[in-house]
């Protein structure tokens, strides 16, 4: 592998891609927005119906084309709008976590996190951290196509 | 070939032509000899002419009950060999609603673990002419003389770890069963992995997996792959690139080994399937072994009346990831 995988290039900027659920992580962000919080711009937010519906491919997409760190947010364990849902995902995400650190990915550049509607100021939160963490990770190159191309 | 084969293939022979000329099954999936003495390719007998080219030596690793989706469809009954794994991967394929078992005869044959061929080059130093066996030794018959060597040194790779050499379900054992084994280092090389540095294990997996020829033998060979459509066929949405290069393969190979989380039985037949040696198991035992750290001990395949870990859940889980 390259030493160059990781390097950092001035002027660089990570780009995260949070999946959030529909009912209660993408709520929780609405509710940030209307609270007037301030999260980083590096964060794309792409809505889904619920973190079952995530499928790990979606993940693994991510990195191929651009994303620095993936983040999967979703209701609470217990809050799921149809029931069960997150704690499926929560032992989907776990092991497949895992195997994407088993890949050689670092363990911060793919979280899952519960955020409530509720929790506007969570959100908020979260999202400045992972960003902080994956700037201080540098960029990544691990399973980017070779055909991908940086817009910034 | 080692008397005890022979006196073994005799009483397989003799239990499953009563079964086939009387009618009770109208395939037979077995082993015949393949174009060289150290290949066992599937055979499908459907008469005694066939039979008599059935074969039961150190290499019959095929795994047989992945045949039966595609015989299923033109026979009504059939009768399978099945070997520990082979057995193991029938609960697999029973568990997903893929055969019915009615349909099937399974004779169990309790496995010696079969040999690799690559091994007994490797070990001879030329390729070897043939073998011969006896109490746990493997003579190794080449130009330049005999080598006798220990059995267990030559096993393959996927028979080295093996749990359960008898097979689980069955109607008919026609061998003495072997009793279960013990692996204390099944997860030796996951373990080895899981502690190097992150970027020292994506510059393996990199190295391993450029040699992918994405040829999919792993997904043929599989019990657990029997979608009718896979992924990496699939073109709206297009998932799987075309493309060589390290990214796709990465893609494919997490894929498929995370579609068997809680579901592989670790038979390994899609390491010995793979043509350019890729440690497929590996990826496979990871997730074992973590299913089983996470949310308690299961073996796919041993009891098709238990729930896949993936397919269930507990209030009271634990996560890989902060819940905070």
């Amino acid at each position: 592998m390259p030493a160059a995988l990781n390097e950092k290039i001035a002027g660089w900027e990570p780009l995260v891609v949070a999946f959030c659920c529909n009912w209660c992580s993408y709520a929780g962000g609405d509710l940030a927005g209307t609270s007037r919080l301030s999260y980083p711009a590096n964060v794309k937010v792409i809505r889904v119906p619920c973190s079952g519906r995530l499928n790990p491919m979606f993940v693994l997409r991510a990195f191929q084309r651009g994303a620095d760190g993936v983040l999967v947010a979703g209701c609470h364990p217990g809050d799921c709008h149809y029931s069960t849902g997150n704690y499926h995902s929560r032992r989907r995400l776990s092991s497949f976590k895992r195997l994407v650190e088993f890949a050689g990915f670092e363990p911060d550049r793919f979280e899952v996190r519960w955020i409530s509607s509720s929790e506007g100021d969570k959100f908020a939160d979260e999202m400045e951290a992972i960003t902080g963490r994956i700037k201080a990770l540098g960029p990544n190159r691990k399973m980017r196509d070779a055909r991908w191309q940086s817009v910034t | 070939m080692a008397e005890r084969y022979l006196a073994e293939l005799t009483k397989i022979r003799d239990a499953v032509r009563q079964d086939l000329l009387g009618g009770r099954i109208n395939l037979l999936l077995g082993w015949e000899k393949g174009h060289y003495w150290w290949q066992s390719r599937p055979l499908f007998a459907e008469d005694e002419k066939d039979l008599e080219r059935l074969t039961w030596d150190s290499f019959c690793a095929v795994n047989l009950s992945r045949y039966l989706l595609d015989e299923l469809k033109d026979y009504q009954k059939i009768g399978v060999l099945v070997k520990g794994c082979d057995s193991r991967a029938f609960n697999r394929l029973l568990q997903d609603n893929m055969i019915a078992r009615e349909r099937v005869v399974l004779y169990g044959l309790p496995c010696p673990g079969m040999l690799d061929y690559s091994l007994l080059t490797a070990v001879a130093g030329v390729a070897p002419e043939g073998i011969d066996e006896e109490n746990g030794r493997v003579v190794l018959k080449t130009v330049a003389g005999e080598k006798t060597v220990e059995r267990d040194q030559l096993l393959l790779y996927k028979c080295r770890d093996c749990l359960y050499p008898d097979p689980v379900v069955y109607d008919q054992l026609l061998l003495i069963p072997r009793g279960a084994k013990e692996a204390p280092e099944r997860y030796k090389s996951v373990t080895a992995l899981e502690e190097l540095p992150a970027d020292e294990r994506y510059a393996y997996w990199d190295k391993e997996l450029s040699r992918c020829l994405r040829c999919y033998a792993c997904r043929q060979a599989c019990p657990y792959c029997s979608c009718r459509e896979c992924f990496v066929e699939q073109d709206k949405p297009r998932w799987q690139g075309r493309a060589y290069q390290a990214s796709e393969n990465f893609l494919f190979h997490l894929v498929r080994a995370y579609h068997g989380a809680g579901r592989c039985i670790d038979c390994g037949e899609c390491q010995r399937a793979c043509p350019v040696v890729i440690p497929l198991q590996e990826l496979n035992r990871k997730l074992i072994k973590d299913l089983n750290e996470l949310y308690g001990q299961f073996e796919a395949g041993l009891n098709a009346e238990l729930e896949p870990p993936l397919l269930t859940y507990k209030p009271n889980d634990p996560a890989a990831f902060s819940e905070k």
